[in-house]
């Protein structure tokens, strides 16, 4: 495949925002933002609810789409104005399977067993070969630490296991980037350490991340960078140490104060 | 009041029979009326207008009009147009027809039920429209149609006794039939009534093993 050709030798940053922006009727998400994120890097994005961070990753993967800028990712322009129809579904078709997404409530499918749900997208999209493809879904289950709930139907896991299953079910399709959208903030507060140990084990790896979050523990101790986002715009964007400890702008004071206290 | 068990001993395999053809008729509107709701619910939530509309006019045409009109139209009415269709197809035609405008409502509202984070995980993993609906939404959606979809499927046993105005000897008209000759209309329409009550019955009770096949895991 083309795409997977051209990542071999791409060496610019995996996702690239240039004056991103979206519009839902008369209310502007996002203002005009730009971000860059570096192969392996992880990027952070914190800041208040409805500041936009979630718009911002579902625009990257085009389940919103942008209202106008570009998204690129891994040299890849996502959001095509060129194409139409069935072109462009085929080409966004295959520009999502280099990005995996997590979401806030799994969306694991409730009809199929654990292993059922990390095959389904391998089999069916990249149309890979049943045998070929179990194996590897095992390892992932293995990774995250669930291999003996292979044959388990979601309803009987979990949130943070069922989690943990989404988070592989994205890894089986070999994305080139990771987009972690507030992926423990429905979860009961005892079970969201295993979820962040199974992210923070992908990002010693090497994946290239990008993870909205309210968590700042794992910001401050996973992250490269964090991004601040409020009211549609990016306010601050430093490295963890230095923004926690030295935010510059009021504004991240100020959310920063209210989320450590 | 005292039932005269010796009529109706003796006519019960008449009535059988024609529950016979009732079950058949039943069956073939029901499998066409399934295919015909699944494609118009299709249809109707297709984001093409050429499809989209045509299906809803279908829905709405059937739903505000009598079915004893719709099978008049297609047994007498057609053959004006050189369509000359046999009774029994008349009749499965009809019901169909009618059966499936319900069933894709049923349908639509089944679909529209699956939350709407399912299509999106689809999506983000590579899934297009179609192949997300065939292997994501539909088999999720079965599971809450099939409780309505029995009741569709129990209406239309019980709407099967129109086409008896069509000449089809099934049960109602059967029953109508020994009146004639025996002068005993409450035995006979009790027993046509008791036939119908099993044929329902069954069919709910069939639905509710396939209801409970469908559950996963502890869900």
């Amino acid at each position: 495949m083309s795409l997977q050709s051209a990542l071999q030798d791409f060496s610019g940053p995996m996702v690239s925002v240039r004056n991103l922006r979206k519009r839902f009727g008369r209310l502007e998400v996002l203002k005009g933002l730009d971000l860059d994120v570096a192969r392996s890097e992880v990027l952070v994005v914190i800041g208040p609810s409805g500041s936009g961070k979630s718009t911002l990753l579902r625009c990257i993967n085009h389940l919103e789409q942008p209202t106008s800028g570009e998204v690129i990712v891994a040299g890849e322009r996502v959001n095509r104005g060129d194409l139409s129809g069935r072109a462009l579904q085929r080409h966004l078709n295959a520009v999502r399977t280099e990005m995996g997404m997590v979401f806030q409530h799994f969306n694991l499918f409730p009809h199929m067993t654990v292993l059922g749900n990390i095959i389904e997208a391998p089999i069916q999209v990249q149309k890979r070969r049943r045998e070929e493809v179990i194996p590897e879904a095992r390892e992932l289950l293995n990774k995250v630490g669930l291999v003996e709930k292979q044959d388990a139907y979601p309803g009987q896991l979990s949130g943070g296991q069922q989690q943990r299953v989404a988070i592989a079910r994205a890894l089986a399709m070999q994305p080139s980037v990771m987009l972690f959208d507030e992926v423990t903030s429905a979860l009961d507060p005892e079970l969201v350490g295993e979820v962040l140990r199974v992210m923070e084990d992908l990002a010693r790896e090497g994946m290239t991340m990008m993870v909205v979050t309210h968590e700042m523990g794992f910001a401050e101790r996973v992250g490269d960078r964090v991004i601040f986002m409020d009211d549609g715009l990016i306010v601050e964007e430093a490295e963890p140490a230095e923004i926690f400890a030295r935010p510059k702008e009021e504004r991240t004071q100020r959310f920063l104060a209210d989320v450590l206290k | 009041m005292v039932l005269d068990w010796s009529v109706i001993i003796h006519y019960f395999p008449f009535l059988l029979k024609g529950a016979l053809l009732t079950l058949q008729i039943s069956l073939f509107s029901l499998l066409f009326g399934l295919i015909i709701g699944l494609v118009a619910a299709l249809c109707v939530l297709s984001k093409n207008r050429l499809l989209r509309w045509p299906a809803r006019f279908y829905v709405w045409l059937i739903r505000s009009t009598p079915l004893l009109v719709q099978l008049f139209i297609i047994y007498f009415g057609l053959p004006q147009f050189g369509l000359d269709l046999s009774p029994f197809w008349s009749g499965v035609l009809a019901l169909a027809l009618n059966t499936g405008a319900y069933n894709a409502e049923t349908i639509r509202a089944g679909i529209l039920s699956v939350p709407s984070g399912q299509s999106e995980a689809a999506r983000s993993l590579g899934m297009g429209a179609s192949l997300c609906m065939r292997r994501i939404i539909l088999p999720q959606a079965l599971r809450l149609i099939i409780p309505p979809l029995g009741n569709n499927f129990v209406i239309l046993i019980k709407d099967t006794s129109l086409v008896s105005t069509i000449t089809l000897v099934e049960l109602t008209l059967t029953a109508q039939r020994l009146i004639g000759s025996t002068y005993k209309p409450f035995e006979m329409y009790l027993m046509a009534a008791l036939l119908y009550a099993v044929l329902t019955t069954g069919a709910a009770l069939l639905l509710r093993q396939v209801e409970r096949r469908m559950t996963w895991g502890a869900v």
